[in-house]
């Protein structure tokens, strides 16, 4: 623990300026990371709009722990880790479907959607009666909580309430979750795997602007597909507690629609909902447009195109990376298939974008993992002593593209990690 | 079962294996003209699922595991989106692929399906794609493809493709290829 402490020390900046990339690369880093950030923090699970009915389930992950997330018969999201209590068997094998129980197929024990134990063969002759089923129900996480529509989970008990750990970030996420009286809904998972350290994948996701110029050269001088435009450049704020959101203020004289080079169809459903929008959010809201964020430490989002993302670890060199696309529930099915295709096309796997993110990942995972290269810190100094405020944004803004949200992440993640108050 | 028509088999996997030596060796110019303007390029997600009725074969599908109704792709193109992947590659900074990937596309198990009255021919196959970026970064990955091939100046053109993957995780960092 002390070795790790100082190894933390030794590799992030007091003012998270620099890092080591020791921190990308430690075993022994990994494993307190489990622990101290995937075991305490808020991480997402999904979304409600997956669990359509009581009896729905879904398989995710939180950290490494692989988590079942169902809907009870009461209509209520819990969410378990995904072992039999009997032998730890693994117990539901499908991604995603609707259940009335779940059997463990080792020896049959059978729970209920909301974890109890319902019966277990032999309960009379072989355990004479004595099982006690209220002690022997599913592990449930700790904690559940939804925010306008996503789920979230914690492992501990003792967790803040989820609306002061998003803090000024709900502000923000309010543009995307509260536009619509309907809310979003989420559609589809791509998930994927990708040779990188988890906090490589979620600084990009945090602040980043900086990269959109070269690493996005392919997708600069012509749009993604014919009838997309160009993503605008977004301001980087930091609205608190190792958050990050980039958003584009878009001037008075344009409208959300030309701003975000959308199709026809598209520019006709925001207008349509001005109104709606600034009845919700007030004046100032509906003029700003997410680029990019993280809700520390692994919910990615590129709002601008529709998908959100949870960043799972799987050891220090790799992610799984699940990517889905979020929409008004309530927009008319032609806009939401424009949406999904535009963004589909530029993230994920196969997005103009993304496959060349992935790439940068990668490399910098493998090729900071050497003795000799760990000794070495990494620049994070953009716009350091530069951080500003802008009349009505909450948190601290980067005046132009600044490293400054991911020095916030690698801050939250220090204090994480050495377990001071966050 | 119906004869086979050993011409119209032999033309497929001529045109198959064609196909695959063209992408293979990068010629993208040379693959985009056996693709029809009207094509529909797709990916579906895929997932682990239960089946309707275990007791019956026929219900155990594999669509019941592919993209549905509310749900993504990860990839659906049109002629555009197709073009518009192959120009990336030219702008000299599609990362991903530079230096280019090094690939083997193998394409077997060429099953012509349905003859439909616009000429056009439903085909199934099996592809099994392996790509290298050097030793450390190697990938291999199979696939059903589902293909609906028009005909035009004598040939065939792609006019749909359906590629399902063999897994529900895509392993090896992107998809940057052509499958």
């Amino acid at each position: 623990m002390n070795a790790c402490v100082d190894l933390i020390e030794r590799s992030v900046a007091p003012d998270a300026s620099w890092i080591r990339p020791d921190i990308f690369a430690d075993q022994a880093l990994y494993r307190l990371e489990q622990e101290r950030i995937f075991g305490r923090c808020w991480l997402l699970l999904g979304h409600e709009s997956q669990l359509p009915e009581a009896g729905s389930f879904f398989r995710t992950h939180m950290g490494e722990e692989p988590i079942l997330v169902t809907r009870t018969l009461e209509g209520e999201v819990r969410a378990f880790l995904n072992l039999c209590r009997h032998r730890g068997a693994q117990l539901c094998h499908e991604d995603r479907g609707v259940a009335k129980s779940f059997n463990c197929r080792y020896h049959g024990w059978a729970y209920a959607c909301d974890g109890k134990l319902l019966a277990a063969p032999g309960e009379k002759q072989l355990y004479y009666g004595e099982l006690d089923k209220e002690e022997w129900g599913l592990v449930r996480v700790a904690r559940v909580e939804s925010y306008k529509g996503l789920v979230f989970g914690n492992f501990d008990p003792d967790a803040e309430p989820l609306a002061d750990y998003l803090g000024n970030m709900a502000w923000y996420l309010d543009i995307l979750l509260d536009r619509r009286a309907g809310g979003t809904e989420l559609l589809g998972v791509q998930r994927w795997r990708i040779p990188a350290n988890w906090k490589v994948v979620a600084e990009n996701h945090v602040g980043d602007e900086y990269h959109v110029g070269f690493t996005h050269g392919s997708q600069l001088p012509r749009p993604i597909r014919s009838r997309a435009a160009p993503i605008p450049m977004a301001r980087e704020i930091r609205p608190e507690l190792g958050h990050g959101i980039g958003v584009d203020v878009i001037p008075e004289d344009v409208s959300p629609g030309e701003r975000g080079g959308f199709d026809e169809e598209v520019n006709e459903y925001l207008r349509s909902i001005a109104g709606e929008m600034k009845e919700r959010l007030g004046e100032m809201r509906p003029r700003l447009f997410p680029i990019h964020g993280l809700v520390f430490p692994t919910l990615g989002m590129i709002p601008i195109l529709n998908s959100i993302r949870v960043i799972h670890p799987i050891g220090p060199g790799e992610v799984e990376l699940w990517s889905y696309c979020m929409v008004d529930r309530d927009a008319p099915q032609q806009v939401k298939d424009i949406l999904v295709q535009r963004s589909i096309a530029a993230f994920g796997p196969a997005g103009a974008f993304e496959q060349d993110d992935s790439a940068n990942w990668t490399g910098v995972t493998r090729n900071t993992v050497g003795q000799q290269a760990r000794k070495h810190r990494l620049n994070l100094s953009m716009g350091l002593g530069h951080e500003g405020e802008v009349a009505g944004l909450p948190g601290e803004v980067g005046l132009t593209a600044s490293d400054i949200n991911q020095r916030g992440f690698y801050l939250r993640w220090v204090r994480e990690m050495t377990g001071g108050p966050a | 079962m119906t004869p086979v028509d050993a011409q119209l088999l032999a033309d497929l996997q001529l045109w198959y294996a064609r196909e695959a030596r063209l992408l293979d060796e990068r010629r993208y110019d040379l693959w985009l003209e056996m693709v029809d303007v009207g094509v529909r390029y797709q990916v579906p997600t895929r997932y682990l699922t239960a089946q309707g009725n275990v007791g019956d074969f026929g219900a155990w599908t594999v669509d019941r595991e592919l993209t549905q109704a509310a749900d993504v792709f990860l990839i659906d193109d049109d002629y555009e989106g197709v073009r518009t992947r192959i120009e990336r590659l030219q702008s000299g900074m599609a990362w991903a692929e530079m230096p280019p990937s090094i690939t083997r596309r193998i394409v077997g198990n060429v099953e012509p399906g349905e003859v439909l009255e616009n000429g056009g021919i439903e085909v199934f196959s099996a592809l099994m794609a392996f790509k290298s970026r050097g030793p450390r970064e190697r990938s291999f990955l199979t696939a059903q493809r589902r293909d609906l091939l028009g005909r035009s100046d004598g040939d065939f053109r792609l006019r749909r493709r359906t590629v399902i993957i063999d897994d529900t995780v895509l392993m090896g960092e992107n998809l940057s290829i052509i499958l």
